[in-house]
C-alpha cells in the first residue's frame, strides 16, 4: 500500500530559487483548492477540476523590467500534473520536465506530480532566458519523475498526434477541448479518467475519447446514454453519419467507454474502434511511451 | 418526468454556417428551445461604440482629456442629449449615493481615467463626492455600496478562462462573498447576480472599456500581451447584456483576422445569451441592437 501524499507548501517554495539573474523574489503567496480563485479568479476550476492539492506563486522583481511569476502546482499526482498540462497545448516544445510548452512569455511543464508555470508580464529577450533558466533550475530541483496516465497505452499509435493528447476528468473539461454536449450526456465526474486525442492531419482530423469509469455497470450506463443522446437514431448500431458527413461511433469495452468522431468512413470508424479495443484487451502492439 | 432534449454537437453542425455568432451562441440558443436566428422587428436598444486614434498611455488608456470627451460623446448619443452634464442628471439624481463598480484586474484594469471620468460626471450631476465611491474587489464592505441607490458599471473587455469572456455582466461577481458559486455550467447563470438586493435595479449606465482588450488568454492568469490590441474604444448603453454581446462581436473579429480562422473561445460565453434568452437582462441579438458608432474607424471590426 502506497503512502498518502501530503502536501507540503515549505518543500514545494524549496524547489523554486530565491533569485534569477537580477531578479530577486518577492514573499511566496500560498493557496489551496478552496483559496485559488482569491489568486487567479475562475481559472482557478481548472486546477480544481485536476484535483488540485497547493500552489506557491513566487513573483520576481527587477525595477524597470517586466515581472517574472512562478506558479508551481502539486497536483497530487503525475496523471493530473499530466493532465493540466495537455489542458494548454499550443507553443513550441521546450525540453524541459516531462513534457513542456514555451509560448507567449509563458513556460509550462510538468514533472512528477507537480505542474509549472513561470511566466514574464511582457517577453523580451531577457525576460525569455530567464524563464527557461528558472524553468530548468526547477526541474532540476523537483527529484522524481511520474508515470502518465495508464490510458494513453490504449491509444493506436497510428495516425495519433502524439502532441494532442489531453487527459481529464469532467464534463466542462471535455466541453473546453472539444464540445460534445451541454449537458453531461457521458456521465464524467472527478472519478472518471478520459483522453481525448487527435488523429490525422488538419484537414483530415479524427478524434478518439476514451474514459474509465469505476465498473462495467457504469460503462454501460454511460456508453447508453451517450448513444441516445448523441446518435438516437442509431444507439442501438453505435454508429451513425453526423451532419458534417463524419462518421461517429460508440463502443462500450469492460469499464471503458471509447468513442470515434469525425472518421472518414463508417469502415475506418469501427477499425479505429477495434484497434482501441484491441489495445485494451492487450492483443496489439502499445502505444510507446516518449 | 420528461427531460429535455440535449444539445450536441450535431446540433452545433446543423447551423454552424449561420454565421460568426453561431460558434459561440448556439448551445446556449438551442438549450432555450429559440432558434439562434435573429428575431426581427422588434424594439432594438442602443449601444454606443466610440474610438479615439489617441495614442494610448502606460497605463492602457488615452489622455484623461480624451477620455472624458470619448464617455460624454457617448452618453449624450446614448441618451439623444447635447450636452453631457444634462444627460448625466437624467442617469443620476443630486441626492443618490454612487457606487462605481470598476475592475482591478492587474494586467488590463478598468483604469483610473475611465474611473475619473465617470466620477466627474457624476459630480457634476449633483452627487456630492463623499457619497460616491470607486471599488471593485471590497464592494461588500465598502459603506458607499452599501447604501448606493445607483451604480455605474465599468470594466474592460477580456477573454476568460471559464466564462468564455469576462466583462460587464461578470463584473457584478463581487458582490457575492464567494464567487466560485456562480461558476456552474461555466458561469451560465451569471445574469442571476443581477437579482440581488445589492444591485437589482440600479444600474444606470455600464461602460466596457476596449481600450486593449484581451482576445485570447494562455497560462493560470490567462493573459499574455501578444493577445491584446489597441482597440481605443469605449462600448457604452443601459442595456449591460447588449454592450457585452457587441464586445463578443469584436473579440471574435478580432481572433477570426489573428488566427485566421473561425476559432471559438476557448469556454463558450453562453452567459450572455443566456442573460437575454433565459433571465431576461437585456437584448443579445445583434439584430435588436442599434449600434451607434463614433470616433475612428479604422480597424473597427464590427
Amino acid at each position: 500500500m502506497t503512502e498518502p501524499i501530503v502536501p507540503d507548501f515549505q518543500k514545494l517554495a524549496s524547489f523554486i530559487p530565491p533569485t534569477i539573474g537580477p531578479y530577486v523574489s518577492e514573499a511566496d503567496q500560498t493557496f489551496d483548492a478552496e483559496t485559488i480563485f482569491d489568486y487567479i479568479d475562475g481559472a482557478g476550476e481548472v486546477y480544481r477540476s485536476y484535483n488540485m492539492k497547493i500552489l506557491v506563486a513566487r513573483r520576481f522583481h527587477k525595477d524597470g523590467k517586466p515581472d517574472i511569476v512562478v506558479d508551481l502546482f502539486d497536483m497530487g499526482s503525475p496523471e493530473d500534473a499530466f493532465g493540466v498540462f495537455t489542458h494548454d497545448l499550443d507553443g513550441e516544445d521546450a525540453e524541459v520536465g516531462q513534457g513542456s510548452n514555451y509560448k507567449a512569455g509563458l513556460l509550462s511543464f510538468w514533472k512528477d506530480r507537480y505542474f509549472l508555470s513561470v511566466y514574464a508580464e511582457e517577453e523580451t529577450a531577457e525576460t525569455k532566458g530567464l524563464v527557461f533558466e528558472l524553468g530548468r533550475r526547477i526541474d532540476g530541483a523537483i527529484p522524481g519523475r511520474g508515470e502518465t496516465p495508464d490510458l494513453l497505452r490504449h491509444l493506436p499509435a497510428e495516425g495519433l498526434d502524439t502532441g494532442r493528447v489531453r487527459f481529464f476528468h469532467n464534463h466542462s473539461v471535455l466541453n473546453y477541448h472539444f464540445f460534445v454536449a451541454d449537458t453531461n450526456i457521458l456521465l464524467l465526474d472527478q472519478k472518471t479518467d478520459a483522453v481525448l486525442a487527435d488523429y490525422g492531419s488538419k484537414d483530415d482530423r479524427s478524434k478518439v475519447l476514451m474514459v474509465a469509469y469505476e465498473d462495467g455497470g457504469s460503462a454501460a450506463k454511460a456508453g447508453v446514454s451517450f448513444a441516445r443522446a448523441y446518435m438516437p437514431e442509431a444507439a442501438e448500431k453505435g454508429i451513425v453519419k453526423t451532419e458534417n458527413g463524419k462518421w461517429t461511433a460508440v463502443r462500450v469495452n469492460d469499464r471503458y467507454v471509447v468513442i470515434v468522431f469525425d472518421m472518414i468512413a463508417e469502415r475506418t470508424a469501427a477499425a479505429r474502434l477495434d484497434a482501441v479495443v484491441a489495445l485494451m484487451n492487450g492483443r496489439a502492439d502499445r502505444m510507446q511511451e516518449e | 418526468m420528461m427531460s429535455r432534449k440535449p444539445i450536441t454537437r450535431r446540433d452545433f453542425l446543423k447551423v454552424a454556417s449561420v454565421g460568426p455568432l453561431a460558434g459561440v451562441l448556439v448551445p446556449a440558443a438551442a438549450r432555450t428551445g429559440r432558434s439562434p436566428l435573429p428575431r426581427q422587428a422588434e424594439e432594438k436598444v442602443r449601444v454606443v461604440l466610440v474610438r479615439d486614434p489617441s495614442p494610448l498611455g502606460p497605463g492602457g488608456a488615452p489622455p484623461a482629456e480624451v477620455v472624458q470627451r470619448m464617455l460624454d460623446d457617448a452618453v449624450r448619443a446614448l441618451l439623444g442629449e447635447r450636452d453631457a452634464v444634462k444627460a448625466w442628471k437624467t442617469l443620476v439624481r443630486a441626492e443618490d449615493v454612487v457606487g462605481i463598480k470598476t475592475n482591478a484586474w492587474r494586467y488590463i484594469p478598468t483604469t483610473p481615467e475611465v474611473e475619473q471620468a465617470i466620477k466627474r460626471r457624476v459630480m457634476d450631476a449633483g452627487v456630492t463626492e463623499d457619497r460616491i465611491a470607486i471599488d471593485d474587489q471590497g464592494v461588500l464592505r465598502n459603506p458607499v455600496f452599501q447604501k448606493a441607490t445607483a451604480l455605474v458599471n465599468a470594466r474592460p473587455m477580456r477573454s476568460h478562462h471559464w466564462s468564455g469572456v469576462g466583462s460587464l455582466i461578470k463584473n457584478y461577481i463581487m458582490f457575492v462573498p464567494r464567487p466560485a458559486d456562480y461558476h456552474g455550467d461555466t458561469c451560465a447563470d451569471l445574469a442571476t447576480l443581477w437579482d440581488l438586493p445589492a444591485v437589482k435595479g440600479k444600474t444606470r449606465l455600464n461602460v466596457l472599456v476596449m481600450f486593449t482588450p484581451l482576445f485570447h488568454g494562455v497560462g493560470p492568469h490567462h493573459y499574455a500581451k501578444e493577445y491584446t490590441w489597441e482597440y481605443k474604444g469605449l462600448i457604452v448603453s443601459r442595456d449591460p447584456v447588449a454592450a457585452d454581446a457587441t464586445g463578443l462581436r469584436i473579440i471574435q473579429a478580432k481572433r477570426r483576422e489573428f488566427f485566421g480562422d473561425d476559432r471559438p473561445l476557448q469556454m463558450t460565453p453562453h452567459h450572455i445569451q443566456l442573460a437575454d434568452t433565459r433571465h431576461h437582462l437585456g437584448v443579445s441579438d445583434p439584430n435588436r441592437i442599434e449600434l451607434v458608432k463614433l470616433g475612428f474607424e479604422e480597424g473597427i471590426l464590427i
